[in-house]
């Protein structure tokens, strides 16, 4: 077994396999200058089995400390700022860290963009090719071409996260102003994007709440746009559509509907896709058909897929030409991208498919969460939107008693609880105990619940709070 | 039609995509030999295996909420540079944008930079789209970096109402790969902020300064309200750049960024990365610069006139007194059994740069030279050299 030395402090990796050379040479130069090297005074050695991965074999971890050679060609006071410079961003404690991390992921409801990538998701991305994405990087280009074909349009860009590939979708779309966009009231386009409709493209933004407290339909578009050319008024010349919303579908008739009508009266139509994914999956409609009403599509890769950051806009070679153009602008261009894409596309090949598992886990939860007497108000894809208080319970409380478990189950305290690839069994069963007990404590204090009435099971109103 | 299992199976089948080509390994072997004899720039160093494997160890949090491994990073920029607080951004570009949104308030006003300035010329207008501000673009009277009295000279003040007065100046240090005396940016700096006003740095390359003059990094920003660092050019990482600032500054940064689209979730692969190229990469600058220098000595010894020195890591060049012209010179090395990549007259060194590729680049100059000669090629030098004083001329066609 051979000693890797590499550079100086932190960790080094032997592979067998296909590196073995790389890192003999590496050792074979270092022993020749630094003979006197030694192992750290507690080095561990972890064996991982990678039997299922392409090229490598499997790999072990040592821990060891050398001096650093190239130091030894600075002179005393360039070494002093090299001291200053120096970083190690890895605890002492690294791996148990990660593990109680990756623990705490199973147990948490907070969010799916809390997912986190599997260490196979990095060993297959850190293979990727190696460009610059200014100038050309083969992995963006290539996820980039995959993810056009996928969604049946012309061209795709690569975007470090969902906020900028919707703002840039709507800025690309405004030509001149004055013009406004039309979305629902509970769009992220609105509400989580810092104002950034209205910062980056001076558009005006009308904000419809749906009829039916679930979905835009025609009838709520056509109620509420405003096209002539009055010049007091500033025109919708984007509708955008979130889907999911909320983790619900929007029925493609309607989305097929607006569209049709929108296109009619020459404004484009945008896909809020950050979870479109979902729609995909619990439909079974392809990802081509759910964008084809669309002009530009947005969609997520580090949300519920499990990549570890990125956003990838869809739409014509001349639309995503001028998006790319504002994607420096913003700040959005970014060099070796290829650790992000590649995992990206680990996650399109590797976590999509088990997305039909976080929703059936989604439908256990919620439907244990209705026989306990919960008011269930959406769950149809991977988040349930509910509402205690039909057993006395707060959100607040619920959060606050979850929190305090002996293995803590991390809820927001809003009417959210997102499920995701690395939410376990175990925690639903966890928290529908937790529910149980409460409702049952509530009960014992003598809390009687209200008759469920329609209008909270349609969710009117704000239900995000 | 088949079930919904095999119709979402057929969905799967569409979606998954397999990014590795059969030929990775041997694609990124010849890549990174590339990579060795490229001039046009030091953002295109490559992250090692090293450097990879040591990042995907790191935390695993989500940056728009607790990230540790980002926050330590953070962390130790603001104590490195002698600032309060820190932000990872995915660019140098949004770092800049982002610093000049920060401070600027309420418009009309102005920033105040050398003409050549990458916020003014490689930003996509940002400042201006952004922020809304004026740019003045100054002139430096000596020709290699902004003076006192160059900034006082153009500086517009006060509340004339048909002005948008200077709120910001901003210096970029290096630029072209020159390093700004430190006295003059203090005198600047001195005389900036007894106006009241702002000072930015674009210190995308301050690292190299610090390697070539000793002076530490603290020392370097402590002139500037705020300073903007990258990790992804001669440091190597693969992604990001840092600013730094008041806590205040920093805060409102942080807001800006998620504006601005840059907030973005497990970055700790890319934070880890920048760690390991302090730490690994930094010391290595000394090298870069010593074999820019080996350059600029071989490119002078063969008569060609050097039109920007290698302070740091970068040479500016003009061989038309050998007979040569860019475009010809580009498509000679390209052309070579083990091509080299030039971009016009900007060469740039950096951490994979190898011997070889300069001494194979010095001796193209010098085939060239001869054959030049050989044809009957006479030097005569131009009374007024060269007009508009733009060194940095990019020859490379877009052929692709």
């Amino acid at each position: 077994m051979m000693l890797c030395v590499v550079n100086n402090c932190g960790w080094a990796v032997f592979d067998f396999g296909t590196y073995k050379n790389e890192y003999t040479n590496i050792w074979l130069r270092s022993s020749e200058v630094l003979p006197e090297a030694s192992a750290h005074d507690s080095p561990f050695l972890r064996l991982e089995s990678h039997t299922g991965m392409r090229r490598i074999q499997f790999s072990f971890y040592i821990h060891y400390r050398i001096i650093n050679m190239s130091l030894s060609q600075l002179d005393d006071v360039r070494i002093a700022i090299a001291e200053q410079v120096k970083f190690e961003v890895l605890t002492h404690t690294q791996e148990l860290d990660n593990e109680k991390a990756r623990h705490q992921i199973t147990r948490s409801f907070i969010s799916d963009t809390l997912t986190v990538p599997s260490k196979e998701m990095y060993l297959y991305a850190s293979m990727a090719s190696l460009g610059d994405d200014v100038y050309y990087e083969p992995s963006a280009v290539a996820l980039e071409a995959h993810m056009a074909k996928l969604t049946g349009k012309e061209a795709a860009l690569f975007l470090p996260s969902g906020t900028m590939s919707n703002q840039i979708a709507l800025r690309t779309h405004l030509k001149q102003p004055p013009y406004a966009i039309l979305c629902d009231n509970r769009a992220h386009i609105y509400r989580y994007e810092a104002g950034g409709t209205a910062f980056h493209s001076g558009a005006s933004t009308i904000a419809v709440s749906p009829t039916n407290g679930h979905h835009l339909t025609l009838a709520d578009v056509q109620a509420n746009i405003v096209l002539d050319d009055n010049v007091a008024i500033a025109p919708v010349q984007v509708i955008a559509l979130e889907n999911t919303l909320n983790g619900t579908i929007m029925p493609q008739e309607d989305a097929v509907a607006i569209s049709d009508y929108a296109h009619s009266k020459g404004v484009k139509m945008h896909l809020d896709g950050a979870r479109i994914w979902h729609v995909a999956m619990e439909t079974g409609i392809s990802m081509s058909e759910l964008c084809k009403p669309f002009d530009s599509a947005s969609m997520c890769f580090s949300k519920g897929l499990g990549a570890p950051i990125g956003s990838c806009l869809v739409g014509t070679k001349d639309f995503i030409k001028r998006a790319r153009w504002f994607r420096k602008l913003f700040g959005g261009g970014m060099r070796q991208t290829s650790i992000l894409t590649a995992s990206a596309a680990f996650a399109l090949t590797h976590n999509f498919p088990r997305l039909e598992y976080v929703h059936g886990l989604t439908r256990k939860l919620a439907n244990g969460m209705k026989e306990l007497g919960v008011n269930i108000i959406t769950a149809e894809t991977c988040m349930v939107f509910f509402d205690p208080s039909s057993i006395g319970v707060t959100h607040a409380e619920l959060a606050q008693r979850a929190g305090a478990l002996a293995d803590p189950i991390l809820i927001s305290g809003n009417p959210r609880l997102v499920l995701h690839i690395q939410t376990s069994e175990e925690v639903v069963t966890d928290l529908l105990a937790l529910i149980r007990t409460m409702a049952e404590e509530e009960k014992a204090a003598g809390y009687v619940s209200p008759a469920q009435t329609d209008e909270h099971r349609n969710g009117k109103g704000n239900i995000y709070r | 039609m088949g079930s919904l299992d095999a119709v979402r199976a057929s969905i799967a089948e569409q979606v998954k995509f397999d990014i590795l080509t059969q030929t990775q390994d041997a694609d990124n072997e010849k890549a990174r030999q590339q990579v060795a004899r490229n001039f046009v720039s030091d953002t295109l160093t490559v992250p090692s295996k090293d450097m990879y494997i040591y990042a995907s160890m790191a935390s695993l949090g989500d940056d728009v909420y607790h990230e540790p491994s980002t926050l330590a990073l953070e962390a130790h920029m603001a104590k490195l540079t002698g600032k309060e607080a820190a932000l990872f951004l995915p660019s140098g570009t949004m770092s800049n944008q982002i610093a000049l949104r920060t401070h600027l308030k309420q418009p009309p006003y102005a920033v105040l930079c050398d003409h050549r300035a990458h916020i003014l010329r490689y930003e996509a207008g940002g400042t201006a789209f952004h922020s809304g501000a004026t740019s003045l673009a100054v002139h430096p009277a000596n020709g290699h970096h902004l003076t006192l009295a160059d900034v006082q000279a153009n500086i517009i003040l006060g509340d004339d109402i048909h002005f948008a007065p200077v709120e910001v100046v901003a210096l970029e240090n290096t630029l072209n790969g020159t390093i700004i005396p430190q006295e003059e940016i203090i005198a600047i700096s001195d005389y900036v902020h007894s106006e009241g006003l702002k000072m930015h740095l674009d210190g995308a390359r301050l690292w190299h300064v610090a390697i070539e003059t000793g002076k530490p990094m603290n020392e370097l920003c402590a002139p500037f309200d705020s300073v903007s660092l990258c990790f992804s050019k001669g440091l190597g990482a693969p992604i990001g750049s840092c600013l730094v600032g008041s806590t205040n500054f920093i805060k409102r940064a942080r807001w800006f960024r998620k504006l601005f689209g840059g907030g973005m979730r497990q970055t700790s692969i890319l934070t880890a990365s920048a760690a390991f190229a302090l730490t690994h990469n930094f010391p290595r600058l000394a090298a870069v610069h010593e074999l820019a220098k080996k350059l600029e000595d071989g490119l002078k010894k063969l008569g060609i006139n050097i039109t920007s020195a290698a302070e740091t890591c970068m040479v500016f060049f003009d061989p038309s007194p050998i007979g040569v012209d860019f475009a010809e010179l580009l498509k000679r090395a390209e052309a070579l059994p083990n091509p080299i990549l030039i971009g016009g007259s900007r060469l740039v060194v950096h951490i994979q740069t190898t011997k070889e590729a300069v001494d194979d680049l010095l001796a193209l100059l010098s085939t060239l030279a001869e054959e030049k000669k050989a044809a009957g090629f006479v030097y005569s030098p131009q009374a007024n050299g060269n007009a508009n004083g733009n060194i940095y001329i990019r020859a490379r066609e877009k052929s692709k």
